[in-house]
């Protein structure tokens, strides 16, 4: 990049580093109100059930026990997404180990664990649908036998155990296969997955006597959790306000409405505070995880390794409520069609209803499990015509001017930068390097997802600023990038600006913490505040210094022209004086990015806004006894754009390999006769400081056209290949080629002995 | 149910507290002092946020009776920085970006702590085995390894100028 600059794409620090390593930093798990009960959830111990008694009244009659709630107490209200199936407890029929059956206040949580034990529930077990299979089959059981008349956006396209199909069609697939030397096809599975945050979901809720509840909470999304609570409590969104005070990971978790609705509920009944926190056993059998999936892939290849034809299909096992699956569902056919220029495509997306808790977005929504399939097969392909993988991408790879599969054009494609550079860093042209040690290669594209996003930035009296977004901090510093674009516009230091967020009262709106977007929008949106606080501060300044506003220009914490100066600070206290202080809206949504309607049926995500694309190269060993995986090195090349911050980016790549490599190797939620047999962290494995290698960050620059100085979305992406580029890797090191996910040791040892399935 | 008066010697200063001989250490902390530097998590010893430093010793607050600590020294991340000036590994978090969402990193400093005290001169492999009891979803561990290798260099150099 050329532009020169002082903050922005600086590795400065981010701003709220001091409370984090001292442990003043409050996060929602942290929060306390004086008098506060405790609350907690009775969850459903049958997969299917008719719920035909609940008595609470040995509950109630236990010391501490404040109030016991049950789906009696609420209104019938559905609610969720795209689809509004969800309700806050089971009414009569439950249909996930795990679903809320009843919700119990406290003075301690001990007391209210102890009623909890004491709440009666009879349940007439009912025939279960555990699988895609199981939900697919004709004459399948109905999860919900009134889906149709579930209130759901009119695209979606439903029928029965399927909420959502959506799909590409581009071309001619019989001509394209036709005109195919090879047609390929394989089908590829992949397990549930948690997120993993270290804080589990919490949240206070207390009402003050004018009927209105704040809720403190550390979800990704409080406009949206704000609108959740309405529809459930039927009150105006006026009357609830949610406040993150800070928040220990989400990845897409925190997303959807989790503790916040009973921790109100049992406040409003009690009238006292009311803390709800998850516990890990919760956390894995009932909140918001990663769909498990079957893909099948079709796909024809020429001789010399031109692809003519993909068909493409991937079940998203999303639980017994459609949770994020519609839209995972759509998000995925783009993923499916690869970052290549393929003439003819028929790509589907199903999400599936089955009797398991209910699926979420995690970090890149079904970017993994598309990704793994489609660069396996890749790869897979590229062996069986005698070809490079690397060779075979290029030939195939999108390239600048070229059409996504939806006929959107891209724009700033760093792709065959980033396949190039990591292949060089790995080495790629010894890609077994000794026995049982091999290399591989994935690469990906994915969105920054657009929203709108609002912030006020207001200049201080003492010339320091204030900027105040609706978006949550999650722990990207995505907010000190964007307030790294502030400063830099506005001629200040990084240090001068303090950040107010998340709080739906105080804050201007914004579309939240998801989908790679908060530093690129909010950035955008201090951006066109600096253009109105311009107007201001040159408006005053001239006055002041007998200059023409045209003049004027913002340097050193002062305006300036023609050796005059004056600082910020004064013209802020002159504003106070006379004119009700400095302040400006500043708002920002991604333009529409326009793509081919007919390509599309029944999708809610048809096109990648400014999208990034990225290349995954991995060195690994197999041990050939007890198929343990030992990565010796992993290269990330992603074009982020312009990085804004470059240390935090590479930390965005860095954990997201390490999610990623968690999912490829060793984590999975093990469901057996519809319950989680591992709901806690000894035996769901997310790896330790001892599993990870050292990751090599390559920053690839093709400039968006709409991000700030160019940045395009960079947290979701670095989590998407990695399960393809170590399935490459141990076939590349083996010979054994694994289609499933997690990768365990023992699936690679069964298949070198020839046993099991792959 | 019958409490126990507890004289707990936590960062320097004696608190009397009056709990239940079943409660933890981690939730006398939180719930009782308001030391919530302290974080909480699964309550089962497996994820580490909850680490404190017990006689210099690093271990999990969470399955540690509040009643085992009396007479015992006991620091949290609250105890590290004094007036304000950080430690030398907190000022190494910061400087490196192994801060994230930071809810593993009073933890990860105390568990890092103990293993500087104990081996001044640490090697990568012997910083991530000692922070192997410490889960981290967002960093990957890499620039939490790198903040505790600088850290324990500007250590060693403190000591021979000294």
């Amino acid at each position: 990049m050329s532009i020169e600059t002082r903050v922005v794409g600086k590795s400065l620090p981010r701003l709220d580093a001091a409370g984090k390593v001292t442990g003043t930093a409050v996060y929602a798990a942290d929060f306390a109100l004086p008098g506060m009960l405790h609350g907690k959830i009775l969850r459903s111990r049958e997969p299917h059930a008719r719920l035909v008694r609940i008595d609470a009244g040995r509950a109630l009659a236990l010391p501490g026990v404040r109030a016991v709630i049950t789906a009696t107490d609420v209104l019938d209200v559905r609610y969720g997404g795209g689809l509004k199936d969800e309700t806050v407890f089971a009414r009569d029929r439950v249909r996930y180990v795990g679903q809320p059956v009843a919700a119990v206040a406290a003075t301690t949580r001990e007391a209210a664990e102890a009623a909890l034990a004491a709440i009666d529930v009879v349940y007439e077990p009912l025939p279960a649908v555990l699988d895609l299979e199981a939900a697919l089959a004709p004459g399948a059981p109905l999860i919900h036998e009134a889906w149709q008349t579930y209130t759901a956006i009119p695209i979606l396209h439903r029928e029965g155990n399927v909420c959502q199909r959506a799909r590409i069609v581009v071309g001619d697939m019989e001509r394209g296969f036709a005109e195919a030397d090879r047609v390929f096809e394989h089908e590829f599975r992949t397990a549930m997955v948690h997120q993993g945050y270290t804080e589990p979901r919490a949240a206070v809720a207390a009402w003050d006597s004018a009927g209105q509840v704040t809720v403190w909470s550390n979800t990704q999304l409080p406009f949206e959790i704000q609108n959740t609570l309405a529809e459930i409590l039927a009150l105006p969104p006026s009357k609830i306000r949610v406040i993150v005070p800070g928040i220990g990971g989400g990845f897409g978790g925190k997303l959807r409405v989790g503790v916040e609705h009973f921790a109100a509920l049992l406040a409003r009944r009690t009238g006292r505070p009311v803390k709800v926190v998850t516990t890990s056993e919760e956390e894995l059998t009932a909140a918001y995880p990663r769909q498990g999936t079957r893909v099948e892939l079709k796909t024809g290849v020429t001789r010399d390794g031109r692809i003519t034809a993909k068909e493409g299909r991937i079940w998203f096992d999303t639980g017994a409520f459609a949770g994020s699956g519609p839209g995972v569902a759509s998000v995925a056919t783009l993923v499916l069609a690869g970052p290549y220029r393929i003439p003819n495509l028929l790509l589907e997306g199903y999400a599936v209803y089955t009797n398991k808790t209910n699926c979420g977005s995690f970090r890149a929504p079904s970017g993994p499990q598309s990704n793994f399939a489609v660069e396996s097969q890749m790869d897979m392909i590229a062996d069986a015509l005698g070809l490079d993988p690397l060779d075979f991408r290029l030939k195939n790879i999108v390239r600048e001017g070229d059409e996504g599969p939806t006929g959107q054009v891209l724009e700033a494609v760093g792709l065959e930068e980033c396949l190039r550079r990591a292949a060089d860093a790995i080495g790629w042209r010894d890609r077994r390097p000794a026995p049982g040690r091999g290399k591989g290669l994935a690469c990906g594209w994915w969105t920054t997802t657009g929203g709108s996003s609002g912030v006020y930035v207001k200049i201080n009296p003492d010339g320091s600023v204030a900027m105040n977004t609706g978006a949550a901090e999650i722990g990207t510093a995505a907010l000190t990038g964007a307030a790294q674009v502030l400063a830099e516009e506005l001629g200040v230091d990084l240090a001068d600006i303090s950040v107010v967020s998340a709080d739906t009262f105080a804050t201007p709106f914004d579309f939240g913490a998801q989908g790679s977007r908060t530093a690129f929008a909010v950035g955008n949106a201090c951006r066109a505040a600096v253009a109105d606080l311009r107007r201001q501060l040159f408006g005053l300044a001239a006055a002041q210094l007998g200059v023409d506003a045209e003049a004027l220009t913002l340097r050193d914490k002062a305006v300036v022209a023609d050796g005059k100066r004056i600082a910020l600070a004064e013209l802020a206290r002159l504003s106070q004086a006379s004119g009700g202080g400095l302040i400006a809206h500043g708002t920002f949504i991604a333009p529409p990015t326009p793509y081919d309607a007919k390509r599309v049926e029944a999708h809610v995500y048809p096109a990648f806004h400014s999208p990034s694309f990225h290349a995954h190269a991995v060195d690994l060993s197999v041990d050939r006894e007890t198929g343990e995986v030992t990565v010796h090195r992993y290269v990330v090349a992603q074009d982020v754009g312009f990085a804004m911050n470059p240390r935090y980016i590479e930390g965005q790549i860095e954990g997201g390999v390490a999610q990623g490599l968690g999912q490829a190797l060793s984590e999975e939620i093990v469901y057996e006769n519809g319950r989680v047999l591992n709901p806690n962290l000894t035996d769901y494995k997310m790896p330790t400081s001892l599993d990870l290698p050292r990751v090599e960050s390559i920053l690839v620059e093709h400039p968006s056209l709409v991000g700030p100085y160019g940045a395009k979305g960079v947290g979701e992406p670095p989590n998407i290949e990695p399960p393809a580029a170590v399935a490459n890797a141990v076939a590349a090191a083996t010979g054994v080629r694994i289609t499933t996910l997690p990768i365990t040791a023992e699936k690679i040892a069964l298949a070198l002995r020839g046993e099991g399935p792959a | 149910m019958s409490r126990l008066a507890l004289s707990l010697r936590i960062n320097g200063v004696t608190h009397d507290v009056l709990t239940e001989p079943h409660r933890t250490l981690l939730d006398v902390l939180r719930d009782d002092l308001g030391l919530t530097g302290t974080k909480e998590n699964c309550l089962e010893a497996e994820c580490g946020v909850c680490t404190i430093l017990l006689d210099g010793r690093a271990v999990n607050s969470c399955i540690l009776l509040a009643a085992q600590c009396q007479g015992r020294e006991i620091v949290t991340i609250e105890g590290l920085a004094r007036a304000g000036v950080f430690v030398p590994l907190q000022q190494a978090f910061v400087d490196h970006g192994a801060v994230q969402c930071g809810y593993c990193i009073p933890g990860m400093i105390l568990a890092a702590q103990a293993y500087l005290d104990e081996c001044p001169e640490p090697t990568d492999d012997g910083i991530r085995e000692a922070l192997a009891g410490n889960l981290c979803r967002c960093t990957g561990y890499q620039k939490i390894t790198d903040a505790v290798t600088a850290a324990a260099r500007g250590l060693a150099r403190a000591r021979t100028t000294q």
